[in-house]
């Protein structure tokens, strides 16, 4: 049971400059990040399987977890 | 000129003549173009003390080497005059196609001066220039004007036009473009309305000339092909600037009800997602943008269709106003849009009025009858209307500015007047977010976040710490992110595609033949910012520090809810920034450039 977290821009520094790891599912997005230090406050968007989904969302089986970095603003 | 359309157009509306003249080689050098050219020409042209809403103010519209090439995002104007909301430097970006046209038209810069005494629209289709009556189109709303000059003129013009808040001298009325795109803040627009010119319609054929094609392309294919590959672009298409509000929401940086607090507790019905899924119809995006933030809604409550609402819309219409439904933040949206206001400090002013009526400051008499309760959005759209046409006591009052507003009432309402140098602060709480809180501050427009938008950077580095490292990031902010607006480019595929700043510097070259990094592209914004610092200084005589000081709520009014509940910035900290500031900058204790720093500059 295992979905593929893609963060982008500089959260990639958050898990070593991976563009993808493997993380256990059955847990939300906010564990996740918790789990891998990366900080909520970065993260504008979260999409998972191309769809938005809140930091609540609770990852399924093969599940693509996409972080979005807030970068600049308007 | 390599990069330029070549002339600059000067069309005297008291007179009726127009002049063009070359555009001189060593403005482009050292001015590069938009922003620049209009801070040139402010600084040098409009007398000292000029009346904003009289004939000696000019409203100068520039576009810049990019603009109209085949660069991402290269749709962007400047129109920049004497503002009449804050009495200084006014600025404003315009996205859309306009800008193309004004290059394909042969010009640089569009300057108005002057004043018509009956309404008038100017013509510009190539060489051809003409100003035509616009008695029949005077006291019609700004989407409908360009649509009835669309109809007239053919679609192939493009039209900048306002709506009856600028003629009726609303001091932060707006240009609007493109059915929904502004020149919004500063009252560019009540500028244009005073000069009496109710549109102009511009259509251009020429070729724009480039030092070197082959190299062109390439630089410009490299840019575009690294929008097509950025990670972000798929999300940034579908949902724009709406992409933030969620998170505004949960760091606390989302106005709400006149920025008592930072979270709104029904914001999740501002959302970007739900925004897409309830109303948008349709993405819209500027000349040659590759990554659409633009989108395009139905309103099946109202009838109406309007472009947006965007980001700042939401929170300074939603949130602020304690509005939490997507169709009433869009209709308010079309309701600016048509009347001519800007929905910033229209959602600014109005906050501020609700908040007077909810501590009986105003009372029901002098809100003319209107329940001015935060949520009420039946009386947000009546008011509207009547801040466009200056009707009633409040309306009146409003079309002032909340500056203004609050000077007049008094009665402690200037303590929740959020705005800096006259100008209603844009939509992000700065309870806690130091950088944030100094980027409005120093902005040099007022209390706007297009020149340093630096509330990440709070969150990477510590939302509470004041420090020097802290104060360069958003001075570097302030001489990169204006450069977008010189170069006549949108700086929203580098902040928010994440493109290296690197890959515009050989496109540059290859347009202009002038070699430059962006070490030499920062100085330039530099000596920008104290030429315009020296204006204010010129026009405004107690100028200095305490025009840099921010909302007193900032630093005295912890939110009681939300994210940042409790949490307030020091006084203490907020001037230690400004005496970093203004050292890091070369400025005296006062905020005013020291002579050396002129002497370095060139000024």
């Amino acid at each position: 049971m295992s979905a593929q977290l893609k963060p982008l821009g500089i959260l990639k520094s958050y898990v070593g400059g991976q563009t993808q790891v493997s993380v256990e599912a059955n847990q939300t997005v906010r564990e996740i990040m918790r789990a891998l230090n990366i900080p909520s406050d970065l993260v504008a968007l979260v999409m998972v399987n191309d769809q938005p989904q809140s930091k609540e969302y609770r990852a399924q089986d093969g599940d693509v977890i996409t972080l979005i970095a807030v970068v600049g603003g308007g | 000129m390599n990069g330029y359309g070549g002339h600059i157009l000067r069309v005297d509306l008291t007179t009726g003549k127009f002049t063009k003249t070359p555009t001189p080689e060593n403005l482009a050098r050292e001015y590069i173009g938009g922003r620049g050219f209009g801070a040139y020409f402010l600084f040098n042209e409009v007398p000292q003390g000029a009346d904003p809403l009289g004939p000696e103010n000019k409203l100068i519209g520039s576009n810049g080497p990019f603009s109209g090439l085949l660069i991402p995002g290269a749709g962007k104007c400047d129109f920049t005059c004497k503002s009449p909301l804050t009495g200084g430097y006014a600025s404003a970006s315009l996205g859309g196609l306009f800008t193309a046209e004004i290059k394909y038209a042969g010009l640089d810069s569009i300057i108005l001066e002057g004043a018509s005494a009956q309404p008038v629209y100017l013509v510009i289709d190539d060489d051809h220039i003409a100003l035509r009556d616009a008695s029949a189109l005077w006291g019609k709303g700004a989407i409908t004007v360009e649509k009835i000059l669309k109809d007239e003129l053919g679609e192939e013009f493009q039209i900048a036009c306002i709506g009856p808040a600028a003629e009726n001298g609303v001091l932060y009325a707006h240009i609007n473009h493109d059915f929904g795109r502004q020149a919004g803040r500063g009252g560019v627009g009540a500028v244009m309305g005073a000069k009496k010119i109710k549109a102009i319609a511009i259509r251009g054929t020429k070729s724009i000339p480039v030092a070197n094609l082959d190299a062109y392309r390439q630089a410009a294919m490299n840019l575009y092909k690294a929008c097509k590959d950025s990670e972000g672009l798929k999300p940034w298409q579908n949902l724009g600037t709406t992409m933030v509000v969620s998170w505004c929401d949960e760091i606390g940086a989302l106005p709400t009800r006149n920025f008592a607090a930072g979270s709104f507790e029904e914001g999740k019905s501002l959302y970007g997602p739900v925004i897409r899924e309830q109303i948008v119809i349709t993405d819209k995006g500027c000349f040659g943008c590759p990554s659409p933030c633009g989108k395009y809604s139905r309103l099946k409550r109202y009838g109406t269709l309007v472009e947006g609402p965007e980001y700042e819309t939401i929170g300074m219409t939603g949130s602020n106003l304690g509005i939490a439904d997507a169709q009433d933040v869009a209709q308010i949206n079309f309701l600016c849009d048509e009347w001519g206001i800007d929905t910033i400090s229209a959602g600014g002013a109005i906050a501020w009025a609700m908040e007077c009526y909810e501590k009986n400051i105003l009372t029901r008499d002098e809100t003319d009858g209107l329940d001015l309760k935060f949520g009420n959005v039946e009386a947000v759209f009546a008011l509207i209307e009547k801040i466009a046409k200056r009707e009633g006591n409040l309306g009146a009052l409003l079309a002032l500015g909340t500056k203004r507003a609050a000077q007049k009432i008094g009665k402690g309402s200037d303590q929740f007047a959020i705005q800096v140098k006259g100008m209603e602060q844009s939509a992000y709480a700065t309870h806690n977010a130091t950088a944030m809180l100094l980027a409005y501050m120093t902005a040099d427009v007022g209390a706007h976040h297009n020149r340093a938008w630096a509330i990440t950077y709070d969150l990477q580095v510590g939302r509470e710490l004041v420090s020097a490292d802290k104060v360069a990031r958003v001075i570097w902010l302030q001489h990169v992110r204006p450069m977008f607006d010189m170069l006549g480019a949108c700086r929203l595929q580098w902040v928010e595609l994440n493109l290296d700043l690197d890959l515009y510097i050989p496109a540059l070259e290859a347009i202009t033949g002038i070699k430059r990094s962006w070490k030499d592209l920062e100085l330039v914004s530099e000596r920008i910012w104290n030429l315009t610092r020296l204006y204010w200084a010129r026009e405004q005589k107690d100028f200095g520090r305490v025009w840099d000081m921010p909302s007193p709520r900032f630093y005295t009014e912890p939110p009681k809810t939300g994210t940042t509940a409790g949490q307030i910035t020091k006084l203490d900290d907020v001037n230690r920034m400004l005496d970093l500031y203004y050292d890091q900058r070369g400025w005296d204790a006062n905020g005013l450039p020291k002579p050396e720093t002129l002497e370095r500059l060139g000024l």
